[in-house]
């Protein structure tokens, strides 16, 4: 009995000691994973610094021209902090960037529309620029304004088109069906009720989810979708560096 | 790496970009055996040394048990030393409807100067553990992106023995789907299959339709411009058929003839692309609109239990509004 009992005795303290040990070494992986994540937005910090300021040579020789359509997706919330947006949208100028479509769910970015054209030097509606000259000053940007309706809605707009001229046609069998309703003919019908813009190369996401919050889906086939955090932390040599990465990307499109 | 040393930490938020690597830790990969039948036990083994595990035992998992509602559609066991959950994951919140763009096998095989088949038969395996780790973990719909519109221009080779290798798939697991009660949904331009595995598909989504434990959609020859176009031509059909008027067509008409409308939730809480690569390349255009999109650097073949496990906690920490 005894010896059991000793036997016991000498398990538990050995299960404590253990147990102990282990607790010590969670506590320093803790520790060495949050010093890690520290470092690495200190690291974060210094990068978007240097890149700002210059240093990171590579940053300079930008090829811009590859990044045709940009799209900027902010959170409702965040997209009241018009001041900052302006800031990024100057930010894209000086960067070189020509042609920005700025969604928000809401719409209050379209709302904002006015004051956001006026703060901006050679900024002009999308819509509006045509073919005009302007477009190819290195400082001049177009910009569009789309919110939730211009997405789902304005695809169901565009199969109302459809819908009408298939009725019209008077069409019967599967065969009418596929030639009336065809990618093409939806690009065409999303063109005709106002949904003019491109597909964007690239779409920036500002705000604490990562997704595209209902952004017309009809146009982001191939685009490069990158969340950028929130739009108060925003950061010129961030948003710098990820528009280098994105020009240096190589797409195969499937094939 | 070290994000994946401890799942039981908090990933930090994000920061400006999400590049952030989560590169394929081999020696921290958990061994899943293979699943018989849902009254047996699944055997997870931790490899000692492991800093997520708190002992060197083997550990014996479940099947996530099913919620109040569902419980009598579900057959469970728990034992009494077994968590139900991965360390590190929370109950709620977990996505219903996961969906998967599996990138990647054909850099996987060249990094190994494997041929590139061998980089598609090791993603097989890696969707497999896949779909047993959503039954475990209570995921009621997974979808995968097999194979896209745009991948018809590959080379002829390639696309043949993608081809056969769905069939060989299809064909070997169809018993297992049945055992499981797991039901395959597939969704995309079915007619440009060759005929058999046309004929195939048909017949493993007709016998495992009444399957309720688990759904397994496998999105081939599928775009999602594709499946709004074949929605609005079955719209017109209805039109025709007088059913409805041309201008009764609206958002939620045309979302109830989308091919994802095969699944009580249709749209994905989460979408994982592997292989780094940004972009949904005309996967689920019009589902994804609020739906969480994590990268993942891995490479699908090396996609486990690990980084599916990042992901998942990635998900969890975010704080989703549907846009409100």
């Amino acid at each position: 009995m005894d010896f059991r009992d000793t036997m016991q005795k000498v398990y538990s303290w050995a299960c404590q000691i253990g147990n102990l040990g282990l607790w010590i070494i969670w506590l320093l992986i803790h520790f060495a994973v949050d010093l890690w994540y520290f470092a690495l937005h200190i690291a974060c910090a210094i990068e978007s610094y240097l890149i700002s300021s210059g240093i990171l040579k590579r940053y300079k020789a930008l090829d811009i021209d590859k990044l045709r359509y940009l799209a900027i997706v902010i959170e409702s919330e965040e997209a009241y902090h018009i001041p900052a947006v302006i800031q990024l949208l100057q930010w894209l100028v000086d960067i070189g960037v020509k042609h920005v479509c700025l969604y928000d769910a809401e719409g209050i970015l379209k709302k904002s529309k006015e004051s956001i054209l006026g703060k901006l030097n050679n900024a002009t509606l999308f819509e509006e620029a045509g073919e005009s000259n302007l477009l190819l000053d290195h400082k001049h940007i177009t910009l569009e304004f789309a919110s939730f309706p211009d997405g789902k809605e304005a695809v169901a707009k565009a199969a109302n088109l459809l819908f009408m001229k298939y009725v019209k046609l008077g069409g019967s069998g599967k065969i009418q069906e596929e030639k009336i309703f065809t990618e093409a003919h939806m690009s065409e019908a999303l063109r005709a009720v106002g949904c003019k813009g491109p597909e964007p190369d690239l779409l920036f996401v500002y705000g604490p989810v990562r997704c595209h919050l209902g952004f017309p889906a009809w146009r982001i086939r191939y685009t490069e979708i990158v969340h950028m955090g929130r739009l108060k932390s925003m950061r010129y040599g961030s948003l710098l560096k990820a528009i280098y990465k994105f020009t240096m990307v190589r797409q195969n499109y499937g094939s | 790496m070290i994000s994946s040393l401890s799942p039981q930490l908090l990933i930090k938020p994000n920061t400006a970009t999400t590049l952030s690597p989560i590169p394929h830790v081999q020696n921290q990969r958990f061994k899943l055996a293979s699943h018989v039948c849902p009254s047996e036990l699944l055997s997870i083994r931790k490899r000692p040394g492991s800093a997520c595990a708190a002992t060197t035992q083997h550990r014996r998992y479940l099947l996530f048990p099913a919620e109040e509602e569902e419980e009598e559609e579900r057959e469970v066991k728990f034992t009494s030393d077994a968590p139900a959950l991965a360390e590190g994951l929370q109950r709620e919140p977990m996505p219903r409807h996961v969906a998967v763009i599996m990138d990647g096998n054909r850099r996987w095989a060249h990094l190994r100067g494997l041929p590139v088949r061998s980089g598609y038969e090791a993603g097989v395996k890696s969707l497999k553990t896949l779909v047993e780790l959503c039954c475990k973990w209570g995921i009621r719909v997974l979808t995968v992106f097999a194979f896209s519109s745009d991948n018809w221009f590959r080379p002829e080779v390639e696309v043949e023995f993608l081809m056969s290798l769905l069939e060989t798939g299809v064909k070997e697991e169809t018993e297992s789907f049945i055992r499981e009660r797991i039901r395959i949904s597939v969704i995309g331009d079915t007619s440009k299959l060759p005929k058999c595995l046309e004929e195939l598909v048909i017949n493993v989504v007709e016998t495992t339709k009444n399957n309720t434990r688990f759904q397994l959609i496998v999105a081939v020859s599928y775009s999602g411009q594709y499946d709004l176009v074949q929605a609005c031509q079955r719209i017109a059909m209805k039109v025709k058929d007088g059913l409805i008027e041309p201008n009764d067509v609206s958002e939620s008409l045309i979302e109830q003839e989308l091919e994802t409308n095969c699944t009580e939730f249709p749209y994905p809480d989460l979408l994982i692309r592997t292989s780094g690569e940004l972009r949904i390349s005309n996967f689920m255009l019009w589902q994804l609109a609020y739906t969480e999109l994590f990268f993942s650097q891995s490479l699908w073949p090396d996609f486990g239990e690990a980084e599916f496990l990042e992901a998942l906690k990635s998900f969890q920490q975010r704080c989703r509004h549907y846009g409100k």
